[in-house]
């Protein structure tokens, strides 16, 4: 099985870090669903290039995280996510992008003032597209 | 994968093979169980030396050595024997007259866990003839035909001697198909020396580095990437020199790239990145090396030493 996981050459964050970040999001966004059989431990390592360490690693995080269970002598699987977690996950992810945003305003030298403006003015042309598209 | 990460399939401790040319060692590792260990290092570093002495062909006379938990010492039971496949850098002329399914009709005998059925499923997927000698076969061909006598008896170590030599790309994915096969259960130990970046890059989780007959270190594959970066540097013409450069935390190489423009090699790129800041340098970008870069290094590293 192939996840759309990648490692980015640039960041700082550690490997096993990266690649923990991404799977939880791939649960928690619900792209991947309850009982969804996960690549062995290899066989992620292989595909990302990382050591098998890593991989194990990340399993067992995720897997004390409630994320994913792992059945002796079957495979590992994504476990069942309430609504709740997954709100507040989507909300997270949300406000990381909006910080993003926000910091690449501010290196361009904008005042609050005028990224809020900038902001509202985005929402507002948004919400007239969507409404005049419905 | 339920293996203990600190259980050892290979231990040396103080171990020092010699023979008329050569001294390897002192060996002081373990070699993990349940996980790829690449041996890299320039031709003539060892690789073969330290094969060779877990098949017991090379005796052990200063320190100890111990594999799946038997004590090596240059005449080991069979018991141990058979837990262990092997495909040497180069094939054995003596073998030549014999098809690969002779060979394999041999090495059946010599392994009670020999499975037929694995075999044929290697051939298969290696798209060999076993009725065909050895020595009629092209070089790639042959190799494929030992790799495949050599894993079919599923051994519990698995000892490769530049596996890929003469592969062609497609066998050589077959090769990493095969191999990652044979790790899937979780407590199989794969030990190969190999000069093929992407081969390490692909399967190994531990590297373990020779160089002329010492070891550099057994570094986990990852912890190396994750740790290793290059920073490019830039210095202003008002502020510090590059005296202040060679300070640098964790400084393993430095280049010039462009006036006043300097490619720094750190191992601890936190304390690197901080104190180039510190110092008033602007850091352009960090990126992590690649294993060759990183793995030069090395031995840029132990050639000034010497």
């Amino acid at each position: 099985m192939w996840l759309p996981i990648r490692i980015d050459e640039q960041r700082p964050e550690p490997l096993y870090h990266q690649i923990e970040v991404q799977l939880r999001g791939l649960i928690l966004g619900g792209q991947l669903q309850e009982g969804t059989m996960l690549p062995s431990i290899r066989e992620l390592a292989v595909g990302l290039k990382c050591s098998a360490i890593t991989i194990r690693r990340v399993y067992q995080d995720l897997e004390n995280e409630g994320l994913i269970r792992t059945r002796q002598g079957t495979g590992t699987f994504v476990a069942g996510v309430e609504t709740s977690v997954r709100d507040e996950h989507r909300l997270e992810r949300a406000s990381e992008e909006l910080e993003r945003a926000l910091e690449a305003g501010l290196q361009l030298h904008c005042t609050f003032d005028e990224l809020e403006g900038l902001f509202r003015d985005l929402i507002r042309r948004k919400k007239d597209s969507k409404e005049g598209s419905s | 994968m339920t293996t203990n990460v600190t259980e050892a399939a290979i231990s040396w401790r103080g171990v020092k093979l010699r023979n008329e040319q050569f001294t390897l060692g002192p060996l002081d590792i373990e070699i993990p169980r349940g996980m790829v260990t690449a041996i890299v290092g320039p031709n003539g570093s060892g690789k073969s030396t330290l094969f060779r002495s877990l098949l017991g062909l090379e005796p052990i006379r200063e320190g100890e050595a111990t594999a799946l938990g038997v004590r090596l010492n240059g005449c080991e039971d069979e018991s141990y024997k058979r837990e262990v496949g092997f495909l040497p850098e180069n094939p054995y002329g003596h073998e030549n007259s014999l098809t690969a399914d002779e060979k394999a009709k041999f090495a059946s005998g010599l392994y009670p866990n020999w499975d037929w059925e694995k075999y044929r499923k290697l051939l298969r997927h290696f798209d060999v003839d076993g009725s065909v000698k050895l020595s009629k076969m092209s070089k790639g061909m042959r190799r494929k035909a030992e790799l495949s006598i050599a894993m079919s008896h599923d051994p519990e170590l698995l000892l490769l001697d530049e596996p890929s030599s003469g592969l062609d790309p497609f066998a050589w994915k077959t090769m990493l198909e095969e191999l990652q096969r044979y790790m899937e259960p979780g407590d199989r130990t794969l030990v190969l020396a190999t000069h093929i970046l992407e081969e390490i890059r692909r399967l190994a989780d531990y590297i373990l580095f020779l160089y002329r007959g010492k070891v550099l270190g057994l570094y986990e594959k990852d912890r190396l990437l994750d740790d290793w970066r290059t920073l490019v540097v830039q210095l202003s013409a008002s502020g510090p020199g590059i005296e202040k450069l060679d300070a640098t935390p964790g400084l393993q190489g430095l280049t010039e790239a462009g006036p006043g423009l300097y490619r720094l090699e750190v191992d601890s790129p936190e304390q690197g990145e901080q104190y180039c800041r510190a110092c008033g340098f602007q850091v352009l970008g960090i990126q992590r090396m690649e294993l060759e870069d990183i793995l030069s290094c090395l031995i840029r590293k132990e050639e000034a030493r010497r």
